[in-house]
């Protein structure tokens, strides 16, 4: 991995002519915020993994059809959200997931629940304050070098989550 | 909420035709993120080669667009 830092808009640029270390490096950035926030809303590694899987392809085949001001950090967190919700809407089409999203995913939607989630970070005595998150997924002995990168992908996410749709 | 009503919302979510009260309530779960899951780095570099292959298998990028071997000297100063 490089050790310059790119930008998003940069590596977008090449990708138009078909640059797949670019194309890689987006994957790097991003691909743990995607699969980490799957994971959470759907409780399953593998459909966070097909999440991320297509969302890249996506990603990739698409690359000419992008516009000239396409914010790839916005496009990847609108394709998470609508990917989890259709994935959701599939397993309960199916009789066989019924149960287990009632068990882990229904309990979600209650009205404590929301109540919670509309709470700014800092007053949920339950969850970890957002810099004690950054710090959870980033700081890793291994991989030193990859920390500022990290830094910058999940405060992208936690801005994004925290962020209203239009 | 029962799977059977929660179905019917999202349904309706994804054709754009849901209540406000109903988008909203779906938007704000899909905002919320509480319960941690981790995984060691071990595991994470794993599974990042192994959804990297994936696509590359689903994709057949590195066959269209091979890599390029860079210069000596980039390799040199990409150290520094």
């Amino acid at each position: 991995m490089s050790r310059t830092f790119t930008s998003d808009q940069e590596l977008i640029d090449r990708l138009l002519s078909n640059d797949t270390e670019a194309f890689e490096e987006l994957y790097r950035r991003y691909w743990y915020s995607l699969y980490t926030y799957s994971l959470k809303k759907l409780h399953s590694s593998n459909d966070a993994r097909q999440i991320v899987k297509s969302i890249f392809i996506e990603l990739w085949e698409k690359r000419h059809q992008w516009p000239a001001n396409f914010s790839v950090s916005q496009h990847l967190y609108t394709s998470v959200r609508r990917s989890v919700v259709e994935c959701l809407n599939e397993k309960l089409e199916n009789d066989d997931y019924t149960e287990l999203v009632e068990k882990q995913i229904t309990e979600g939607f209650s009205a404590e629940a929301l109540q919670d989630a509309r709470k700014p970070v800092q007053q949920r005595q339950s969850a970890p304050t957002a810099s004690e998150l950054i710090r959870q997924h980033t700081i890793s002995h291994e991989e030193p070098k990859n920390h500022a990168l990290n830094m910058a992908s999940m405060k992208w996410l936690l801005q994004m989550v925290a962020a209203k749709l239009d | 909420m029962k799977t059977e009503i929660l179905h019917r919302k999202l349904e309706r979510y994804i054709n754009g035709e849901a209540l406000p009260a109903e988008t909203r309530q779906i938007q704000t779960w899909l905002s919320c993120t509480t319960s941690e899951q981790q995984l060691t780095a071990a595991e994470k570099m794993q599974l990042e080669q192994d959804i990297l292959r994936e696509i590359q298998a689903d994709t057949a990028y590195p066959l269209f667009y091979p890599k390029k071997e860079k210069p000596w000297w980039q390799k040199i100063t990409a150290m520094f």
